[in-house]
């Protein structure tokens, strides 16, 4: 790269920084130097830590331990605006401007000089970069790219040595990401040192000159950009002791003949808003995993063929039945049930007890005008017993649970209504250990009785663990997808980033 | 569509007060009488006080809060005040200390709902009751009267002949906020904490601050009232103000503010203001009862609220669909 011809000079350094939430620590020791002009990508799963250093550097946390310097001096970032004034700016994933105001009001806010001044300079600074933006416009008619110039307008207005552009391809189009990287290239050589964190490997190679890879709290993997090649960038977001394949199931290369059975759900050319053109089968008795980096658009396929949102074009049948565009209510009268990502926000009734939230699905079959609480007792109790619910009885408060026996109840909700296909969106997400095999257990008995499932989850080690058949989305895309032989971490963490490469098949060698 | 929106909301304040002019123009047609220059002097004359609570409930409503124990706070200054004009404490002294209250008050709700995160109808409703009972005690549950005649003259001085020394003086407060709100560089501070308190957090507005400020303004501008409230009606009972917090609310939905928060200013309040003070004198000109003065600001809130929250709703959610299929798509061009 012809743009490392700088002059070395550190810009900013992250000497040990630790971070924890109770008990769940997120930074674990963390040290990373950055030169003037340095363009570091920053990549990692979710919960790998990202966003809270970032939200250090930012002083919105503070750390518990370790030290920051800005070119070679100690600084406390202790809040926004001791970050600012050491010149870091953050343009946040989904730019945070103020709707109600001009562009140039959002630009302008918050600074201490005087308007014209500023205006002044604001307008060179646009007739520098050659861009064309309207100053008067109002920010809630801005495009999600147009919004990103001016967050990145503030920021350098504000003389922001370092800027930190989270995910900022997300939500651009492709010439929209080409003029991004013209301007990050253009930044960088100016002397600006950026972090750039995103989910695309592709994009590392395009723009950065360094990258770091976290997992886990920790850096796995840092250094220049020509000393990597996008594998080892994948080995660095695995595990480290992860088994390349994965052999659960007796011989990987048996294939499960669907020919002959008619699929429970089938999706074809499915669109709507955050996916496109999804076509997908899932067949009785079979779990089929749904990988794939946060806002790829799994939750939005889940939640529009439930019903909650818009579809756009394309075909949801179950069971032979068109159930395209019906609302959730009928969608669940037809036998699919979706459980939520979110307990906490969409999944639970946190303060009525089990038996009220297990039957809360069927008490509309179930009863007339009042409530069937004999049934509604007969069906708890047997998903107590048959879950191993920990609970005192069928009266304890939902809230009071743990998450994994809520979430076992949450599931034992969406059973109760006897479904032929079960959405599950990242199902264990934040439970223990323990009350995860658990739910594996709930889950591969719901496949023995035929019902079939579809499990989105990021953690792609739970896709190994069960799934028969295992689909990648990347951006809105179906973009991949494996038979059991071909599921593994590997393969699915490739796929995920958008980068998997169709490897020697191994079954058909045989 | 989008420009017609913009267009729209461009001219918030200009909507309010051409529903003004077409209100005062519908009644002077069906009764000339309310067309003399004496009555509309009234009408305006009337609104001081509205217009003050709207004001200050502005800077609370802009940053997407509200204020509902201004009416209290109405009360209890305007009692205070009372004894002490009765009691023949100076002005100079009683007057600042009136305006403390309101400020202690204002403070107290900021502190709740900017640094306890108590939603701000919850804790205003809390000190709206303590307050009310404070008067309760404060008065003995009696009325505060015989006031020097003094005082209540305040109310009538006119300046150069015809315009109320209130009303003037108002206008004059309003008109200078406007300004600082709308060209001083932390004057938009307050819209921007309403309008996106993450993006105002992330660029260094003191949004704790801000917020609390938002709420002693609206304490100090209901203190005034309770000031104007004694000069102007000449008594206080225990239950002074009681209701006046919905009356401020609706003039400043009126009067274009977006109860979402970030959207509005002072001269549309003020415009509200004059609206809802003289729906109960329209009424008498229209030979109606002036019994349905509630129900008809109740009717005319609910209607400008529900409209602005489905805009605000529409809005949002084109946002969102606009986002995720930029997602989506991308993928589709690079391939």
């Amino acid at each position: 790269m012809s743009r490392v011809e700088k002059n070395n000079e550190i810009m900013i350094s992250i000497r040990n920084v630790y971070k924890s939430f109770g008990q769940n620590a997120v930074l674990k020791g963390i040290s990373l130097d950055v030169a003037k002009g340095d363009v570091v990508a920053l990549i990692g799963g979710n919960g790998a830590g990202k966003s809270t250093l970032m939200k250090i550097i930012m002083g919105i946390y503070q750390p518990d331990d370790g030290e920051i310097f800005i070119k070679g001096e100690k600084v406390n970032l202790n809040k926004p605006s001791a970050a600012l004034a050491q010149g870091i700016y953050l343009v946040p994933q989904e730019p945070m401007l103020f709707p109600n105001m001009t562009v140039e009001e959002n630009i302008l806010i918050g600074f201490s000089e005087k308007r014209s001044i500023l205006h002044n300079r604001l307008v060179e600074l646009i007739v520098q970069l050659g861009w064309n933006l309207k100053l008067d416009r109002k920010a809630d008619s801005l495009s999600i790219a147009e919004q990103q110039l001016v967050e990145i307008l503030r920021g350098l207005l504000r003389e922001s040595r370092i800027l930190i552009l989270d995910e900022p391809t997300s939500a651009l189009t492709f010439n929209e990401i080409e003029s991004l990287f013209k301007l990050v290239t253009d930044l960088s050589s100016k002397g600006i040192s950026i972090f750039y964190i995103t989910h695309r490997l592709t994009e590392v190679f395009d723009i950065a000159t360094h990258v770091a890879i976290m997992r886990d709290g920790l850096f796995t993997l840092k250094g220049l950009v020509s000393e990597f090649t996008k594998e080892m960038l994948i080995k660095g977001l695995l595990p480290p002791n992860a088994k390349s394949t994965s052999s659960t199931a007796g011989n990987v290369c048996k294939q499960i003949d669907h020919s002959k059975t008619r699929p429970v759900l089938e999706v074809k050319k499915y669109s709507g808003y955050g996916f496109s053109n999804i076509n997908l089968n899932v067949y009785p008795g079979e779990i089929v995993g749904m990988a794939g980096v946060v806002g790829a658009g799994r939750t939005e396929f889940a939640t529009t063929i439930f019903g909650m949102d818009e579809v756009k074009s394309g075909q949801v049948i179950l069971n032979g039945e068109d159930i395209t565009s019906l609302k959730t209510t009928e969608v669940l009268d037809k036998g699919l049930n979706y459980v939520p990502e979110d307990r906490f926000l969409n999944g639970i009734f946190k303060i009525s007890d089990i038996t009220s939230n297990t039957s809360s699905a069927i008490v509309r079959t179930s009863s007339n005008f009042l409530l069937n609480r004999k049934k509604e007792k007969e069906v708890t109790d047997e998903y107590i017993k048959d879950f191993r619910i920990k609970a005192t009885g069928q009266d304890q408060i939902l809230g009071s649970l743990s998450g994994g026996n809520q979430q076992k109840v949450v599931i034992a909700r969406a059973l109760s209504t006897a479904p032929k296909l079960v959405i599950l969106d990242e199902p264990t997400r934040g439970i223990d250990a323990g009350a995860r095999g658990d739910v594996y257990t709930i889950i591969n008995q719901l496949k023995e009785s035929g019902v079939a499932i579809l499990l989105i989850s990021s953690d792609l080690e739970e896709i190994v663990e069960l799934s028969d058949r295992a689909v990648t989305m990347f951006q809105g895309k179906l973009t991949n997808s494996f038979d059991r032989a071909h599921i593994n971490l590997d393969n699915l963490m490739a796929a995920s980033f958008g980068v998997y490469e169709e490897e020697k098949a191994i079954c058909e060698k045989q | 569509m989008r420009k017609t929106i913009k267009k729209l909301t461009k001219i918030r304040e200009l909507s309010s007060l051409s529903f003004l002019v077409l209100l005062f123009v519908i009644v002077g047609l069906v009764n000339s009488d309310f067309f003399k220059i004496k009555n509309l002097l009234l009408t305006f004359d009337g609104s001081v006080m509205y217009i003050l609570l709207a004001v200050g409930i502005s800077f609370v409503i802009v940053t997407s809060d509200v204020d509902v124990s201004i009416g209290s706070t109405l009360g209890l200054t305007a009692a205070f005040i009372a004894t002490c004009v009765r009691d023949d404490v100076s002005l100079w002294i009683a007057i600042p200390a009136t305006l403390l209250i309101g400020a202690v008050i204002g403070f107290i709700n900021g502190i709740g709902v900017a640094k306890l995160k108590i939603p701000s109808i919850i804790m205003t409703l809390g000190t709206m009751g303590i307050t009310r009972g404070l008067i309760y005690i404060y008065t003995d549950g009696k009325w505060v009267e015989n006031l020097p005649d003094f005082f209540k003259e305040y109310s009538q001085a006119n300046i150069f002949g015809f315009i109320n020394l209130f009303l003037l003086v108002t206008l004059i407060l309003v008109v200078l906020i406007f300004l600082y709100l709308s060209k001083a560089k932390k004057g938009r501070y307050f819209a921007a904490v309403g309008d996106n308190i993450g993006g105002a957090t992330l660029i260094g507005i003191p949004v704790v601050k801000t917020q609390i400020l938002a709420f002693v303004l609206s304490g100090v501008f209901a203190a005034l009232a309770g000031i104007i409230f004694v000069s102007r009606v000449g008594f206080v009972s225990p239950t002074a103000g009681s209701g006046y917090e919905m009356t401020a609310i609706a003039a400043c939905v009126l009067g274009g503010i977006s109860l979402s928060g970030g959207v509005g200013s002072v001269i549309g309040a003020t415009i509200g203001a004059i609206i809802m003070s003289s729906i109960s004198r329209i009424l008498v000109f229209l030979k109606f009862s002036s019994d349905l003065d509630k129900t008809i600001t109740g009717i005319l809130l609910i209607t400008i609220v529900v409209a602005d929250s489905l805009l605000h709703r529409r809005a949002k959610e084109k946002a969102r669909k606009a986002r995720l299929s930029a997602r989506s798509t991308s993928e589709e061009v690079k391939q």
